[in-house]
């Protein structure tokens, strides 16, 4: 079983509800894997107070010009939908490597054998992080100056697959282009996490919108619930059939846990409650579902 | 000059200072501004633009599309897409690609034996649009699509056309607010900028998202600025002021965490027009001081 764990804006607090609740999970006893799949930004580990480890390279295809074999067709720059091979005037062909996605369509279209070589270049890396809560967070991290993260987070979920015990938890990206419909693929639950401000609502109805694309059952959680007219984020639910299931006030507690790597959930804060109330009902989710 | 302005992180406060410091600018310059933030764009309602002069559909995206009638089922094309977009219709049995995942690489075009059964469709990626704020100053913002890939190549066609009103319209500079994270979006936007305005507040997470939004500055090698948010919020960490010094990427201004900010933002102004006299208010108009001698001059 898979959920995703997503928010359209950034900054909702996706990552704050993703790190507590799987926090809370655990300790009502739902073996889990979590995996942070915003690449560009991952910052689950830090909410969880754990340095990354076991880091492994995505080494992604490129190709390598054989110029002694190639015959200056262009065929492999035509082809290239990344336009990352450019000809010279000759139809030389060099590569551009950092906006190759590494499909390796040149190398499947290349006439002469040989003319294409196979080589490689990391362009992120994957982690998988064992942490104090009885779980393990798998993380994917993109390189600085690499354009595609979409190669990225198709490392990260399928080593996040590899190593997962139980459930698998998503963390996306912000926004709603298709990385973040890659990360969110085979969820049976989508949480999104908004804010009730004129801009997160504006955003959540695309979440929703993309939710409704593919067809998974979803969940809002309002964050800093009173900061805003919460009433239009439960019209904007009720819209696209999704329901409300946890309002976050607001709080300076919640910023402190934040800022010190300590998930909220297990302190005495009063807030607490409200991710262990959410857990219970994704644990009854997910045994309604087997 | 133009002057791009990213974070890393999202929710640090980017598009509510960028509107803000558009205000405090547009007296003095004639600029066009940039919401490059395709998959959230959020600057138009927070300058209060609800009318748009012109709006121009993106035809960049392509994603593949397989004809059931002629395909033999070989799953070929299953096997090789490097992204894992194709799946197998559980009803039919029938190979489908997945629209909101596909990247538009035409792998499985080129690997599929019956020819013609799949073929690569340009699809609408989303929509630039225009408009004249109520500010006086014009404003481009794009808008992908759901689930659409290529947002790198929606800025850099928004940025096309800002170039063009600056030219028309004689414009003095173009200001960018960037999307969240570093990747083609982000890239699209700090590529060919004179200076990056970068924005954080003092987290461990913000300061890491802003470590790697630098990195790719400095890629470009670009001159940094940096503006911090939410200033008082967490006294004990010193990260990210030590991380500036240690870089020398100089501090244009520290903005105190304010009840105002949101509040203004839910009645889709600037903060400082809607109230002047908040302490975040007084630090952005300092901070706006500091950018007109700085870097406008
Ligand atoms: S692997 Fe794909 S993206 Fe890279 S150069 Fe070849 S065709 Fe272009
Ligand atoms: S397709 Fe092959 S032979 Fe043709 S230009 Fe490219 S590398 Fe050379
Ligand atoms: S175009 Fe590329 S990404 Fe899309 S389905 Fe075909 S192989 Fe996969
Ligand atoms: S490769 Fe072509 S024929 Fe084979 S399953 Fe795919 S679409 Fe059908």
């Amino acid at each position: 079983m898979q959920i995703a764990i997503s928010g359209g804006k950034g900054g909702t607090g996706k990552s704050t509800v993703a790190t507590n609740l799987a926090v809370a999970l655990r300790k009502i006893g739902v073996k889990l894997t979590l995996a942070d799949l915003d690449v560009e930004a991952p910052n689950d580990h830090i909410l969880l107070g754990v340095e990354l480890a076991n880091e492994k390279p995505v080494n992604q295809f490129m190709p390598r010009f054989d110029y002694s074999k190639c015959t200056k067709c262009r065929k492999c720059a035509e082809v290239c939908e990344e336009h990352a091979i450019v000809t010279l005037r000759d139809g030389t062909p060099f590569l551009m490597p950092t906006l190759c996605s590494g499909c390796r369509a040149c190398e499947i279209v290349c006439p002469v054998p040989g003319a294409i070589q196979e080589a490689f270049r990391t362009i992120g890396h994957t982690y998988v992080t064992p942490t104090p809560y009885g779980f393990t967070l798998v993380t994917g991290k993109l390189k600085e100056g690499e354009e595609r993260s979409m190669p990225l987070v198709v490392a990260a979920k399928r080593r996040a697959e590899e190593v997962r015990e139980g459930l698998l938890m998503v963390d996306t990206a912000a926004g709603t282009g298709n990385t973040v419909s890659k990360a969110i693929e085979s969820s049976k639950l989508l949480i999104a996490v908004t804010e009730p401000t004129p801009l997160g609502i504006h955003d959540t109805e695309l979440i929703l919108e993309l939710g409704r694309l593919m067809g998974i059952p979803t969940w809002v959680v309002v964050n800093r619930a009173d900061l805003g007219e919460k009433e239009k984020v439960y019209e904007l639910a009720r819209k696209y059939g999704a329901e409300v299931v946890a309002e976050i006030p607001y709080s300076e507690n919640i910023v402190r846990s934040y800022v010190e790597g300590k998930p909220i959930v297990l302190t005495d804060y009063p807030e607490a409650e409200i991710f262990t109330g959410l857990a219970k009902r994704v644990a009854e989710f997910l045994g309604g579902g087997e | 000059m133009q002057i791009a302005i990213a974070s890393g992180k999202g929710g640090v406060g980017k598009s509510t200072i960028t509107a803000s410091l558009l205000y405090l600018l547009k007296d003095d310059y004639s600029f066009v501004a940039v919401d490059a933030d395709a998959e959230a764009p959020n600057l138009g309602l927070l300058l209060g633009v609800t009318e748009w002069d012109e709006e121009r559909e993106h035809i960049g995206a392509k994603v593949a599309r397989i004809n059931t009638e002629s395909c033999v089922k070989c799953g070929i094309c299953y096997e090789r897409c490097p992204y894992g977009c194709i799946y197998i219709d559980d009803e039919e049995g029938n190979y489908v690609v997945n629209e909101l995942t596909c990247e538009g690489c035409n792998v499985c075009g080129l690997v599929c034996p019956v020819a013609g059964t799949i073929t690569l469709e340009e699809v609408r990626s989303g929509v630039i649009r225009k408009a004249t704020t109520k500010y006086g100053f014009p404003l481009i913002s794009a808008q992908l699509d759901v689930g659409r890939p290529e947002s790198g190549k929606l800025v850099t066609e928004e940025k096309e056309w800002a170039s063009k009103l600056m030219k028309e319209l004689n414009l003095e500079h173009m200001i960018v607010d960037s999307a969240a994270g570093i990747g083609c979006q982000v890239i699209a936007s700090l590529g060919g900028a004179d200076v990056a305005i970068l924005i954080a507040e003092p987290t461990p997470a913000s300061l890491s998202d802003v470590q790697r939004a630098y990195k790719v500055v400095q890629h470009f090698r670009e001159p940094a600025y940096l503006i911090i948010n939410k200033a008082d919020i967490n006294p004990g960490f010193r990260g990210l002021e030590e991380w500036a010094e240690k870089e020398g990427i100089p501090i244009l201004g520290r903005i105190p965490y304010d009840r105002a900010v949101p509040k203004s933002m839910s009645m889709l102004k600037p903060v400082v027009e809607a109230f002047p006299d908040s302490k975040a208010s007084k630090a952005i108009v300092e901070i706006a001081e500091v950018i007109k001698k700085e870097i406008l001059g």
